[in-house]
C-alpha cells in the first residue's frame, strides 16, 4: 500500500492541481502538489528501508492491462533495491524542486499548470522505475517524454522554448524508436515482456540468433544495441544529445528536476535494470563503454567554453551521464547507479543554485556579465561551492566516492575499452574541475561585470528557495560517504540482491578495490589540477583565456560550436526533411491530392447540398407530392420486382 | 368476454399514465395560480412512476398478450418503453425554463406530453394493426397540437398545420396499407398475420399493402422520401417541443416499425428488406448533404435526425438479431446525444431572447468555454468520432451490415458520415475559431446543467462500461427472433 | 384467400351501380333539360339580396370551435347507439367500458367548460 501510494500520490497531486487549479488558486495548487510529493518522499524512506536494507524485494500487482493472445501485460510495481534507490532519489529531489518552485515561479501567471506538470512528470518517472515489464517501462518512458516536452515548452509564448521542446521530443523519438524495436525484439525472442521471466531465460539465449531479412543476427547484441539507442536518446548520449542543452529553455526548476536529476538518468537506469541482458553481450557492453566515455569527453570540452550558466551545467550533466554509461559498460552497474544517485543531489543543487543566481541577477544567464556577487548572495555562493566540489570529485564530497570508483572500475575491467574509458575519464575529471571553477569564479568572484542597476538589485533568494538547496547540499556532501559501503563496498552483494546481475568474469567493482594506488590518486590530482588551472586563467592571468582562444582558434571554435553537431544534423536531416516536406506539400498534396480529392469533392458536396436545399420549398403540397411519389415508387417497384 | 386481472397488470404503466394525465388535466384547469409549474413537476413524477412500472412489468414467460391479443409485453417493449420514458422525462424537465422565459408556460404542455407518451407506449406494445393505429394517432394528435403550441407565433402555427396535414396523409397511407393487408390476410392480429404468411405464398396485393404501411411508418421516423416535414416542423416548433419530437416519438416509431416488420411480416423479410435498404440509404445521403449550408441550428438538427434515422434503419435493413440490437443501441446513444445538443440549443439565449442561428455560437469557446466544450463533444459524438458513444452506435450497425453482406449499404453509411462530419465539425469550428458573437446568457439553470452533464458523462465514458446497454439491446432484440 | 375476396364482390357491384346511377342522373339532366344561363342565374343565391363580398370570407374562429366540439359529442352519441342495442349481450363489462369512455369524455368536457370554450362572450 505504501509503495502504491508513493507512486500514485504525485499523480493525484497533478490531477488535482491540473483540473481544479482554477478553483484552488496558486497557493492551493502549490500546497496540494507539494504535500502529495512530500508525502510520497516520506513514504519512499520506509520503502527503501524495507526493500533495500531488509531485502524484501517484492512486486505489487495492480491489475491486468493487456491480455491479448500470448501477450499478457499487467500493471505492476516491481520493488527491488534498484527501484528503491531510484524511487527514493527521484521523490526526494522532486520534492525539493517542488518546494523550490514555489519561490522561483512566484511571479508566473500559470502556477497550477506548472506544479501539475512537475507532479505529472514525477509520477511518470516513478512509473518508469517501478515497472515490472517492458511495456509499462515504455509507458513511463514516453510519459516522461511528454511531461518534459510540456515543461520545456512551458513558456509557450517564446518561439525558442517551442523549438527546444519540439527538438527534445523529436530527438527522443529517434531513441524511442530504437527502444520500441528492442521491446518487439525481446518479445519475439522470449515470448514475453515480463522482466523477471526474461531475466531468468536470458542466460539460455546468450547464443540465440534473430533472422531479419535473411540476415542472421546475434540476438542479444542486436536487442541490447536497440535498447541502448533508446537509452542514448533519453540520456543525451553522443549523437542524440543535441536536445539537452536546448532544453534549458524551460524554467530552471525543470532543468534541475528533469535534465539533471531524473529523466536523463532513465537511460542509465534502463541499462542497469536490463543488466542480465547486457551481461550476455560483450559487443553491446563495449559499445556502451565507448559511447559513454566519448560523450563524457565531448560534453566536457564543450562545457569549458560555454558562457550561459545553465548550458555549462547542462553539458556537465551530459558529461556525467557519460561516466555513468561507461561504468555500466564495464559492468560496474552498481557504480553507475551510485554515481546517478550522488549526481542527482549535487546536480540538482547546482541547477537550483544557478536558478538562485539568475533570480538574483534579474534573469541574466551569461556568466560574462556576472562576477563579484559572492558578498551579496553568501548562502547561494557557499551552496554552489559545495555543489562544484562534489561535481569535481574533491575528496570526501559525494562525487569523489562515485567518480573515483567508476574510474577505478574502468581500470580494473582490464580491457582495451576499459583502458580507453579510464584515460578519457581522467581527462574529463580534469576538464570537469576546470569548467566548474571557471563557472564559480566568473559568477561569484573577481570584479562585477554587470551594470550598476543589476548589481544594486542583487539579493539573496527567499528561504523557500534556500531550504531545499540546503537539503540537497547535505546530500551532495554526505550521500557518497554514507552509501559507499552499501552500494559498492563490502555490503554490495547483499544490498543489491538480484536487482543487478554481474557475471563473475565481469566483476569490475571487485577489481576496483584492488587497483594500484596511483589509479586511485589520479582523479583527485586531475581535479586539483583543473581547479588550479581555472584559478590561474580566470583570477590571476585573465588575459590567458583570450590568448589561448586565439592561439588554438580552430579548437576553440570547434568546442564553442559543440563539435558542429547541430550544423551537421541541420544539413543531414533537417533541411532535406524541410525540402521534402515542402515539395510534398506544394506539389504532391496541394496540386495533386487537393485538386482531385478534397477540393474537388468538397465542390461537388456543396453543389449537391444546394440542390437538396432547393428541394425543401416550404409548400405543403410539394411535400405531400413527394410522399405520394415515394409511396408510388415503392408500389411500382414491387409490381415489377416480385419477391417472396 | 370478461377481463381477467392479469390482463390489466400488463398494461399497468399505460393505465396509470392515462389516469394520471387526466387527473393532471383536471388539476391544472381548476388550479388558479402556478398551475404550469405544479403540473410539470407532477408530470415528471408521473413519468418516473411509469418508468418504474414499465421496467417492473415482466411477464413470467417473458412474453404475454392482453386485451384479446391487442396488447403485447415482452423484453423488447420493455427496452423501448424505458428509452421513450427516459427521453420524455428529460426533454420535459429541460423545457421548463425555456417555456417560462418565452412566457408560454402553460399546464397543457406537460399534459400533452403525457398523452403523447401514452400513445407512444401503446404503439410500442401494439400487437394488432388496429392497436397500432390507435397508439399512433393518440401520439400524433398530441404532437400536432404541441407543434403549434406557441399559437401566437406564425412559424409555430405553420409548422403545426404542416405537420397535421402531412401527418394525416401519412395516416391515410398507413390505413390504406393496413386495410389491404386485412383484405388479403383476413386478420389484423400480428401473430395471426405472421402465421398466415409463413404458411401461404404472399399475394401481390399484400406486398402493396406492406409498401403503404411502411410508407406511413417511415413518415413517423422521418425517413427519406417521407421526411419533408421534418426541417420545417423542427424549425418552427418551440425548441423544447423540437427536442421532444427529435427523441421520444422517433424511438417509439422505430420500435413500432421494427415490431411490424419483424413480427407479422417477419416471413416476408426479403420483400421489405429492399424497401428499408432504400429508405436507409436515401436518408443517410439526404441527411448528410442537405444539412450543409443550413444556418439555423434547429433545422440542422432536423437533417441530422434524418441522417441518424438512416443509420438506425441500416440495422433494420440487415433484418437479423445483430442488426436490431445495433439499432436499439443506436437509438439509446442517439437519445443521449440529442438530449445534450438540444440542451445546449435551449440554453442559447442572448439578452433574454432565444436565438437559433449557428452564427450565434461564434466564439462560444471564449465566452462560455464549458458549454462550447460540451457541444463540441456532442458534435464529435454525432460525427462518430471514437471513443465517444456515437462512434459505437455507428460501429455496431455497420458491423451488422457488413456481417450480413450489406457491404454497399455500410459503405454508403461510412461515406455519408464522412460528409455529415463536415457540418458537425463546422459548428465546432464556429465555436472555437470565429470571432465571438454576443455572449450567451448565463447561468443556464441547474436542471439543464445536470442533464447536460449527464449526457456528457454518458457519451464520453460509454466505452468504459458498454456492457449493460449493449447486453440489454441484444437481449431485447433476441426476443423478436425466437 | 379467394373466398375472402369473394365476400367483397357485392361491394364491387354496389360501387359500380352507384357510379352508374350518378353518371346517368347528371348526364340525363344535362342532355334533356334546356339551358339558357344568364348573369343572374349564374350568381350565388343570397336570399334575394344582391350578392356582395366573396363567398370565401373569414369566419370567426369560434364557429369552428363550436362545430368541432359538436362533432365530438355527435360521435359519442353515434357510439352510444350500438352500445345501447347490444347492452344485453355485452353485460356488465360492456356497461363499465362505456362508463369509462363517458368518464374520459366528461373530463374533456370539464376542461373545455373551465377553459371557457363554450362561452361566446
Amino acid at each position: 500500500m505504501m509503495m502504491v501510494l508513493a507512486v500514485f500520490l504525485p499523480l493525484i497531486g497533478a490531477a488535482v492541481a491540473g483540473f481544479f487549479g482554477r478553483f484552488l488558486g496558486d497557493k492551493g495548487a502549490q500546497f496540494v502538489t507539494c504535500a502529495a510529493m512530500g508525502l510520497s518522499a516520506v513514504l519512499a524512506i520506509p520503502v527503501f528501508v524495507d526493500v533495500a536494507l531488509q531485502h524484501h524485494a517484492q512486486t505489487v500487482t495492480l491489475f491486468t492491462w493487456i491480455d491479448s493472445g500470448d501477450l499478457m501485460v499487467k500493471w505492476a510495481l516491481k520493488f527491488d533495491t534498484l527501484t528503491a534507490v531510484m524511487v527514493l532519489t527521484v521523490s526526494l529531489v522532486s520534492f525539493m524542486v517542488h518546494v523550490y518552485s514555489v519561490g522561483y515561479m512566484h511571479h508566473d501567471p500559470s502556477i497550477p499548470r506548472f506544479m501539475a506538470y512537475l507532479s505529472l512528470f514525477t509520477f511518470f518517472m516513478l512509473m518508469l522505475v517501478t515497472s515490472d515489464n517492458l511495456v509499462q517501462l515504455f509507458f513511463g518512458w514516453e510519459g516522461v517524454g511528454v511531461a518534459s516536452y510540456l515543461l520545456i515548452g512551458f513558456w509557450y509564448e517564446r518561439p525558442s522554448a517551442n523549438a527546444a521542446a519540439i527538438k527534445a521530443f523529436l530527438v527522443n523519438r529517434v531513441g524511442d524508436f530504437g527502444f520500441a524495436l528492442g521491446i518487439f525484439g525481446v518479445y519475439v525472442l522470449f515470448g514475453t515482456v515480463h522482466l523477471d521471466t526474461i531475466f531468468a531465460a536470458a542466460a539460455g539465449k546468450a547464443n540465440a540468433t534473430l533472422l531479419f531479412l535473411g540476415w542472421e543476427l546475434p540476438a542479444m547484441t542486436t536487442l541490447c544495441l536497440l535498447l541502448f539507442i533508446g537509452a542514448m536518446g533519453k540520456s543525451a548520449q553522443l549523437g542524440l544529445h543535441t536536445w539537452l542543452p536546448d532544453a534549458m529553455e524551460g524554467p530552471t526548476p525543470v532543468s534541475a528536476l528533469i535534465h539533471a536529476a531524473t529523466m536523463v538518468t532513465a537511460g542509465v537506469f534502463m541499462v542497469a535494470r536490463l543488466s542480465p541482458l547486457f551481461e550476455q553481450s560483450e559487443t553491446a557492453l563495449m559499445v556502451v563503454t565507448i559511447v559513454g566515455a566519448t560523450t563524457a569527453l565531448f560534453a566536457a570540452t564543450v562545457g569549458c567554453v560555454q558562457n550561459d550558466i545553465k548550458r555549462v551545467i547542462a553539458y556537465s550533466t551530459c558529461s556525467q551521464l557519460g561516466y555513468m554509461f561507461f561504468a555500466c559498460g564495464v559492468s560496474a552497474y552498481s557504480a553507475g547507479i551510485f554515481h546517478l544517485m550522488t549526481h542527482a543531489f549535487f546536480k540538482a543543487l547546482l541547477f537550483l543554485g544557478a536558478g538562485s543566481v539568475i533570480h538574483a541577477m534579474s534573469d541574466e544567464q551569461d556568466i560574462r556579465r556576472m562576477g563579484g556577487i559572492w558578498k551579496h548572495v553568501k548562502v547561494t555562493w557557499i551552496l554552489m561551492w559545495i555543489g562544484n566540489l562534489a561535481l569535481a570529485g574533491v575528496p570526501f564530497f559525494a562525487g569523489y566516492f562515485s567518480k573515483d570508483l567508476i574510474l577505478e572500475a574502468a581500470y580494473g575491467a582490464n580491457s582495451l575499452v576499459g583502458q580507453y574509458s579510464f584515460w578519457v575519464g581522467s581527462l574529463v575529471a580534469f576538464l570537469t574541475a576546470f569548467y566548474s571553477w571557471r563557472l564559480l569564479i566568473l559568477t561569484f568572484h573577481g570584479k562585477p561585470r554587470a551594470d550598476d542597476h543589476v548589481m544594486a538589485h542583487v539579493h539573496e533568494s527567499p528561504p523557500v528557495m534556500i531550504v531545499p538547496l540546503i537539503v540537497l547540499a547535505i546530500g551532495a556532501i554526505f550521500s557518497g560517504a554514507v552509501a559507499y559501503e552499501m552500494f559498492v563496498g563490502h555490503d554490495r552483494e547483499a544490498f543489491w540482491g538480484t536487482a543487478i546481475l554481474v557475471l563473475k568474469a565481469h566483476d569490475s567493482v571487485e577489481a576496483a578495490h584492488h587497483v594500484p594506488q596511483w589509479v586511485k590518486l589520479l582523479p583527485v590530482v586531475a581535479a586539483v589540477a583543473g581547479i588550479v588551472m581555472a584559478y590561474i586563467f580566470y583570477m590571476l592571468a585573465t588575459g590567458l583565456p583570450k590568448a589561448m582562444a586565439t592561439a588554438f582558434r580552430p579548437f576553440y571554435l570547434f568546442f564553442l560550436n559543440k563539435w558542429y553537431f547541430d550544423e551537421l544534423y541541420d544539413f543531414l536531416f533537417v533541411r532535406p526533411a524541410f525540402w521534402l516536406g515542402r515539395g510534398l506539400w506544394k506539389g504532391g498534396d496541394g496540386a495533386v491530392i487537393d485538386g482531385c480529392g478534397p477540393d474537388g469533392i468538397a465542390a461537388i458536396t456543396r453543389d449537391v447540398a444546394r440542390r437538396f436545399g432547393r428541394m425543401q420549398t416550404g409548400f405543403v403540397y410539394h411535400y405531400a407530392f413527394a410522399m405520394i411519389v415515394g409511396a408510388a415508387v415503392f408500389v411500382t417497384w414491387y409490381m415489377f420486382n416480385r419477391v417472396g | 368476454m370478461s377481463l381477467a386481472m392479469s390482463d390489466l397488470t400488463l398494461a399497468l404503466p399505460e393505465l396509470f399514465l392515462a389516469g394520471a394525465a387526466m387527473l393532471l388535466l383536471m388539476l391544472g384547469v381548476f388550479r388558479k395560480e402556478d398551475s404550469a409549474r405544479v403540473v410539470l413537476v407532477l408530470a415528471l413524477l408521473v413519468l418516473t412512476v411509469t418508468l418504474v412500472l414499465a421496467y417492473g412489468v415482466t411477464p413470467k414467460t417473458g412474453r404475454a398478450t392482453s386485451f384479446g391479443g391487442l396488447f403485447l409485453v415482452d423484453d423488447f417493449t420493455r427496452f423501448a418503453k424505458v428509452l421513450v420514458l427516459v427521453a420524455t422525462a428529460f426533454t420535459l424537465a429541460i423545457s421548463r425554463t425555456w417555456m417560462e422565459k418565452e412566457e408560454i408556460a402553460r399546464f397543457e404542455y406537460p399534459v400533452l406530453v403525457l398523452f403523447a407518451t401514452l400513445g407512444m407506449l401503446m404503439m410500442i406494445s401494439a400487437n394488432d394493426l388496429m392497436a397500432l393505429y390507435l397508439g399512433l394517432e393518440t401520439q400524433s394528435l398530441a404532437l400536432y397540437v404541441m407543434a403549434a403550441y406557441h399559437r401566437d407565433n406564425a412559424r409555430s402555427t405553420e409548422s403545426g398545420l404542416k405537420y397535421f396535414v402531412l401527418g394525416a396523409l401519412a395516416s391515410g397511407l398507413l390505413l390504406y396499407g393496413a386495410s389491404l393487408v386485412y383484405g388479403f390476410v383476413g386478420a389484423t392480429n400480428f401473430e395471426t398475420i405472421a402465421k398466415a404468411l409463413a404458411s401461404h405464398h404472399a399475394p401481390q396485393g399484400l406486398i402493396i399493402g406492406l409498401a403503404f404501411l411502411v410508407a406511413g411508418l417511415a413518415f413517423k421516423v422521418a425517413a427519406v422520401p417521407f421526411h419533408m416535414w421534418t426541417p420545417d416542423v423542427y424549425e418552427g416548433a418551440p425548441t423544447p417541443v423540437t427536442a421532444f419530437f427529435a427523441i421520444g416519438p422517433k424511438i417509439a416509431a422505430f420500435a413500432l416499425l421494427v415490431r411490424v416488420l419483424t413480427g407479422p411480416f417477419g416471413p416476408m423479410v426479403e420483400a421489405w428488406q429492399q424497401l428499408v435498404v432504400f429508405l436507409a440509404a436515401a436518408s443517410m445521403i439526404v441527411g448528410a448533404f442537405a444539412a450543409i449550408g443550413q444556418t439555423n441550428i434547429k433545422r440542422l438538427m432536423a437533417y441530422s435526425s434524418i441522417g441518424h434515422a438512416g443509420y438506425a434503419l441500416v440495422g433494420l435493413a440487415v433484418g437479423n438479431r445483430e442488426g436490431i440490437s445495433g439499432l436499439l443501441l443506436y437509438l439509446a446513444i442517439y437519445l443521449a446525444m440529442n438530449l445534450g445538443t438540444f440542451g445546449i440549443i435551449l440554453a442559447m439565449r442572448v439578452k433574454g431572447r432565444a436565438v437559433e442561428g449557428i452564427s450565434d455560437l461564434a466564439g462560444l469557446a471564449r465566452t462560455s468555454p464549458m458549454m462550447a466544450l460540451m457541444l463540441a463533444v456532442f458534435m464529435f459524438s454525432m460525427a462518430g468520432i471514437p471513443p465517444l458513444a456515437g462512434f459505437f452506435g455507428k460501429l455496431y450497425v455497420f458491423l451488422a451490415a457488413v456481417n450480413a453482406g450489406h457491404i454497399i449499404l455500410a459503405l454508403i453509411g461510412v461515406l455519408s458520415s464522412a460528409v455529415a462530419a463536415y457540418y458537425y465539425l463546422r459548428i465546432v469550428k464556429v465555436m472555437y475559431f470565429d470571432e465571438p458573437a454576443e455572449a450567451l446568457d448565463r447561468p443556464i439553470g441547474p436542471t439543464l446543467a445536470v442533464v447536460l452533464a449527464g449526457s456528457l458523462v454518458f457519451i464520453v465514458f460509454f466505452f468504459l462500461v458498454p456492457s449493460p446497454l449493449v447486453g440489454g439491446a441484444e437481449h431485447a432484440a433476441s426476443v423478436l427472433f425466437h | 384467400m379467394d373466398a375472402l375476396l369473394h365476400e367483397y364482390f357485392p361491394i364491387l357491384i354496389f360501387l359500380g351501380i352507384a357510379v352508374a346511377i350518378s353518371v346517368i342522373a347528371v348526364a340525363a339532366s344535362w342532355i334533356v333539360a334546356s339551358q339558357h344561363p344568364d348573369r343572374e342565374k349564374d350568381s350565388p343565391y343570397e336570399c334575394g339580396f344582391e350578392a356582395f363580398g366573396d363567398a370565401r370570407g373569414k369566419f370567426d374562429v369560434r364557429f369552428y370551435l363550436v362545430s368541432i366540439l359538436f362533432i365530438i359529442f355527435d360521435l359519442e352519441v353515434a357510439f352510444l347507439f350500438p352500445w345501447a342495442v347490444s347492452l344485453g349481450k355485452i353485460g356488465l363489462f360492456g356497461f363499465w367500458s362505456m362508463m369509462l369512455f363517458l368518464g374520459v369524455l366528461t373530463i374533456g368536457f370539464i376542461y373545455e367548460w373551465r377553459k371557457g370554450a363554450l362561452e361566446w362572450e
